[in-house]
């Protein structure tokens, strides 16, 4: 599997695909007035484009030649209303088109990012963050370039080319035919060196994709690197990539040095053909000097499209990989769904059952082997055993991090899986060992921006949480700045922020992953008297490492090897001188001694 | 090139020229496009290379300062854009440089006054160019910070998946988000019209240019000052000029982004290389000979912010003995390793090898004398083989064998497909945490190295196999100075020494028994171990309730 994952970032895909290519185009689809007029205007500037030669022509050949200096005032201001015109029409069809495609870019990210909230833990166990951040942005990013300049760019010059041979047919059909002689011609040699073109695109791009990949994994691993000395080979390695990079680039020059001279030769000969046939005509007065003056500017124009094409061909073939990319992501469905009609409890009381509840991450090796609990409302029930046990794998199982195997999990009565995910997660406050803080102010952090928690009931839960005295310490109290590696809070005044952010949320089932890592004697004492405030009234289940969160449990559950070993209160479960009075002799005897949190050795 | 009198009697003799003047024009362009473009591209893997080589020399502190990401982009996309000013830059310049003088040349040749005419519009040009180029600049400096900021959001996002869901703040994020995409959206759309306007507005220069030589050169073909020959070809060399004028915008444009990409290049290539490549010459010093690692009263700070990581340890370790280290986490065992290794700097005469301080000492003998397993491995993509050779230039196949044998790697690769040569993906993805810790050990064996660092080398090993690769280890490291960082009393107890390392400092020392009888902090960590040890052999005889 990971060898698939590896790859998808070297897809190169087609330069056309018409599969990928109609789905994104159905991105578009909502804005299509805003194309329509996009269209119009392209269409509009393409005629101003095919004006100005013919007018010139006009102006020479009716005007100039006849010496009607009014008539030539008169061409000279419609050829400057051509000039304004198309400037205008041009400005409309780019910032139309272009605000199509930002507006379908933006659909796009968003739903690529609605999609990824949807989706299980364990897809986020699979997809490192790295890869999707790339189909979020940088993927999206180069769609822009296929909607903006690919798709209309396109349509516009077909339109000048198809337009221009048009206008010269038009004016002189032999002489147009004469001036398009040398078209199949250079048709071919596109052809060729597109080819070429793609061929030297696609071999860079994959070198490109090793190279970066080398750079990154030396940056990532320069330690191991220092450490064994090894700078020269990882240079030596290095510099091979990086040559071959260079050389098929080089390749890719010499392609280009080639090609472009070649068109210009071209137009420089059509150019020729028409002077000298038309010159010849002329002669003989069967044509009007104008017209070659406007043969002249049209061949001028028409090769420009020629020139750009093989940048827009890997515009292309950049956008087709990267959608491909997108459609996968967007294709993975999320495993665990929400109903399609979610049943709710008739009341919100906390009551949580488990009946015989097996689950495994792999299949075949289940980390919960018929767990069966019951925790009533307002109970306390704290989770023991050692790491590994499966006491993480309750929590996440009653979550709906993960489905269960088999069995069933009630909350106040319904099963997990009838509850709106969203409804059920609500009731269900989770606190977390490792303090995941948001960049924003400390304030944020408490409501993570809900707007249902008003500033009174955040300033409550900070004040509850016993970490509003610490707050208002700082120099910008609330709206004080979280630093992204925390420097402005300590670990236990992280384990504070989050007992506050659940006493925000006031959800009728806490669920507690105690910290294990040691803190002062005072903050100890804070986080004490934080947690009396969180378990009030609330059902509770906890991960429990601090002997007095034990001790203070109505019920113990020692968990172990995915089975419930044994559960009553402390003084039971010491006098039956099991598992627990073990564990308890092993680690929280300390604790009652130190009257501090044990160093969590391999047990936690 | 265009003839004066257009029903001249040389038909053929005028296209002719043109086509001529064409080529000779081509065989020009095609070897400048070769000679500027071709040298942009080799100034651009210079330079990367040279960013290269300087950032694998730069000391770990500054990568802790440095996002990974940040470097990335400055070797990429900032080396791009210099390469874009090289190449088409200059190529470019010079390409307008020279048609624009060649067709001014000619069109003065034909009417100056007219000529000078057409160019009144010209100044619009520099104008345009100024005015937009700079708030050019800014929007798309702007648009590139939002799209930094679109990924920094997806970033924390993803990495707070758990709190995210578990607060059901979902949609919440998807409002966050949807800010901060139609910021981005905003942004994006201020630079396509600065854009929008930009493009057309030079061509309209250019129109306008053609508007005056139509308005005055016609008057004059029909006072008759002028041939119309000379109309036709002013109005040619004109739309000459149109392509050399835009591209003035285009290289103004590049020249800014380019400086600025060059200076962000600067700043790492600015940075001091870390002390250890300072050294004498590797010649001078033969570590293989003794081996005997002395710490004098060591203390050190990661930054002057930060509190002390070691304080005053003073320990040596004699030449083939194995010196064990225990203490928590965040004790300073790995600092510790770190200092010996000289992946951070100690201060001088703290740490001696063979009585030679190991900042005196270059860096290619440091390394080459100490075999080293980290705590968290890093593997390279590639295969099996590559990574065990890591630190070797060649060794055969015999070598690698023993050194996994040693190692209790061999078993697992003769289970794989490709053996030896299997794919193990980016930073070994594709083996176990056990598997890559075996690769690791195999990797500082294969040196045959006189000193042996192993920081937590067994930390995903399970218990039996650690057990078998210490029986094994035991006789390599005989004759060898071993340091020995582990949680794991098993694994230290039958060292020489002992040390026990609480917030930077040794709190005890000794030997397996003598520290047990102490009854400190050592014999806490041998019962709890114990303990844990008969916690996990229970099993379902015992039964649960």
């Amino acid at each position: 599997m990971s060898q698939d994952i590896h790859s998808e970032d070297e897809i190169l895909g087609k330069a056309y695909d018409a599969r990928l290519m109609r789905r994104i185009l159905r991105y578009l689809r909502p804005y299509w007035k805003l194309l329509a007029v996009a269209l119009g205007f392209l269409f509009l500037h393409t005629g101003t484009e095919l004006l100005r030669p013919y007018l010139t022509k006009i102006a020479i050949d009716r005007y100039i030649a006849t010496g009607d200096v009014a008539g030539l005032d008169f061409m000279v201001l419609l050829y400057l209303g051509t000039v304004l015109g198309g400037f205008i029409f041009l400005f409309i069809q780019t910032y139309t088109t272009e605000y199509a495609g930002q507006r379908a870019m933006h659909d796009l990210r968003m739903q690529i990012f609605s999609h990824l909230q949807r989706q299980d833990l364990a897809y986020f166990d699979r997809n490192p963050v790295g890869r999707l951040m790339t189909r979020t942005v940088n993927d999206v990013e180069t769609l822009n370039e296929l909607f903006s300049t690919g798709v209309v760019g396109l349509l516009g010059d077909a339109f000048i080319i198809f337009g221009i041979a048009g206008a010269m047919l038009w004016l002189d059909w032999k002489l147009a035919l004469i001036a398009l002689a040398a078209f199949p011609v250079i048709i071919y040699v596109s052809r060729f060196y597109r080819r070429r073109a793609r061929d030297v695109y696609r071999e860079s791009r994959l070198i490109l994709a090793r190279l970066n990949a080398g750079l990154q994994e030396t940056i990532a691993g320069v330690a191991t690197v220092q450490a064994f000395g090894q700078e020269n080979k990882m240079y030596d390695r290095f510099q091979d990539i990086n040559c071959g990079y260079r050389n098929v680039l080089l390749r890719s020059v010499r392609y280009n040095a080639v090609f472009f001279p070649i068109i210009e030769i071209f137009s420089a000969l059509s150019i020729g053909l028409v002077l000298w046939y038309g010159g010849g005509l002329i002669g003989f007065n069967s044509l009007q000097p104008g017209v070659i003056v406007a043969f002249i500017q049209y061949l001028q124009r028409m090769y420009q499209p020629i020139r750009d094409l093989a940048e827009k061909y890997n515009i292309m073939q950049a956008a087709m990989a990267s959608s491909e990319r997108i459609f996968n992501t967007l294709d993975t469905p999320a495993t665990i769904h929400n109903p399609a009609t979610p049943k709710a409890p008739k009341a919100l009381r906390g009551w949580v059952e488990f009946k015989d509840v097996w689950l495994s991450y792999n299949a075949g090796e289940p980390v919960l082997k018929g767990i069966s609990f019951t925790a009533h409302p307002g109970e306390r029930i704290a989770l023991v055993g050692a790491t590994g046990g499966g006491k993480t794998s309750i929590i996440s199982a009653l979550c709906r991090f993960y489905d269960i195997d088999c069995g069933a999990i009630l909350v106040d009565g319904v099963d997990v899986r009838h509850w709106d995910k969203q409804l059920l997660r609500r009731q269900l406050g989770l606190v977390l060992q490792d303090v995941f803080l948001f960049s924003g102010d400390i304030a944020n952090n408490i409501t993570l921006r809900d707007e249902r928690i008003s500033e009174a009931r955040m300033l409550e839960a900070a004040r509850r949480a016993q970490i509003a005295p610490f707050i208002e310490r700082l120099p910008g109290g609330y709206q004080e700045e979280v630093q992204e590696r925390g420097s402005t809070l300590s670990q236990g005044q992280r384990q504070l922020l989050s007992f506050a952010r659940a006493l925000a949320f006031d959800p009728r089932i806490l669920i507690l992953d105690e910290a294990t890592s040691s803190v002062d004697t005072e903050t100890e004492s804070l986080i004490q008297a934080a947690l009396q405030e969180l378990l009030k009234e609330r059902t509770a289940i906890i991960v429990a490492h601090r002997l007095s969160t034990i001790k203070n449990a109505d019920r113990i559950l020692v968990i172990h090897k995915g089975e419930i070993w044994e559960q009553g209160d402390h003084e039971e479960l010491l006098a039956r001188g099991g598992l627990y009075a073990r564990l308890y002799d092993l680690q929280y005897r300390v604790q009652e001694r130190e009257g501090a949190v044990a160093e969590p050795a391999a047990i936690t | 090139m265009v003839e004066k009198k257009l029903a001249g009697i040389s038909l053929l003799y005028y296209p002719a020229l043109i086509l001529i003047a064409a080529m000779i024009q081509g065989f020009f362009r095609y070897s400048w496009r070769i000679n500027i473009n071709g040298f942009s591209r080799k100034a651009e893997a210079d330079l990367r290379e040279r960013v290269f080589s300087h950032l694998q020399k730069l000391p770990l502190s500054y990568f802790q300062h440095h996002k990974t990401g940040d470097l990335m982009s400055r070797l990429t996309i900032d080396i791009q854009a210099v390469r874009e000013l090289l190449g088409f830059g200059s190529l470019a310049s010079v390409d307008a440089m020279i048609t624009i003088v060649f067709s001014l040349a000619c069109m003065i040749a034909i009417d100056p006054w007219l000529t000078l005419w057409s160019m009144l519009a010209m100044p619009m040009i520099t104008i345009t160019v100024r005015f937009f180029g700079r708030h050019i600049f800014r929007w798309s400096h702007s648009v590139q910070e939002q799209l930094s900021d679109i990924s920094a959001y997806v970033q924390e996002n993803l990495a707070g998946m758990r709190v995210v869901q578990v607060y059901a703040q979902e949609d919440n994020q998807i409002a966050g988000f949807r800010k901060i995409s139609s910021d981005c959206m905003r942004k994006n759309m201020w630079l396509a019209t600065l854009w929008g306007i930009f493009w057309p507005l030079m061509r309209v220069v250019s129109g306008i240019a053609a508007t005056i030589v139509l308005w005055l050169g016609g008057r004059q073909v029909l006072q008759g000052t002028m041939s119309l020959g000379e109309f036709v070809a002013f109005n040619g060399y004109l739309g000459m000029l149109t392509w050399p004028l835009m591209a003035i915008g285009y290289v103004v444009n590049q020249y800014q982004r380019g400086t600025a990409a060059l200076s962000r290049i600067g700043e790492v290539l600015d940075a001091e290389p870390s002390p250890r490549y300072n050294g004498a010459a590797a010649g001078e010093f033969n570590l293989l000979a003794g081996r005997t690692i002395d710490f004098r009263d060591l203390t050190f700070s990661y930054g002057p912010g930060n509190g002390p990581a070691l304080k005053n340890i003073t320990l040596e370790i004699p030449a083939g003995t194995v010196c064990a280290i225990v203490g928590e986490t965040g004790s300073g065992k790995s600092t510790l390793v770190n200092l010996l290794l000289r992946l951070y700097e100690p201060a001088d005469k703290t740490i001696f090898i063979d009585g030679i301080d190991i900042n005196r000492l270059p860096a290619p003998a440091l390394t080459e004398a100490i075999g080293y397993v980290s705590q968290d491995i890093f593997l390279f993509s590639g295969t099996i083989r590559d990574n065990i050779l890591f630190g070797m230039n060649t060794a055969d196949m015999a070598a690698i064998e023993k050194a996994s044998s040693m190692a209790q790697l061999l078993p697992a690769v003769q289970e794989f497909t490709g053996k030896f040569e299997t794919i193990i993906g980016e930073r070994g993805v594709r083996l176990s945490g056990g598997q890559k810790q075996r690769t690791a050990l195999a990797r500082a064996i294969i040196k045959n190295p006189p000193i042996l660092v192993l920081d937590d080398a067994f930390s995903s090993v399970d218990a039996e196999t650690e057990e078998k690769i210490l029986t094994q280890l035991r006789q390599f490291m005989a004759g060898r100075t071993t340091l020995l960082i582990s949680h794991r009393i098993a694994t230290v107890r039958d060292a020489d020494i002992i040390v026990y390392l609480r917030h930077g400092e040794i709190i005890e020392r000794g030997r397996h028994q003598e520290l047990l009888a102490r009854r400190g902090a050592y014999y806490e960590l041998y019962r709890r171990q114990q303990l844990v040890r008969q916690v996990e052999n229970l099993d379902r005889l015992d039964g649960p309730l």
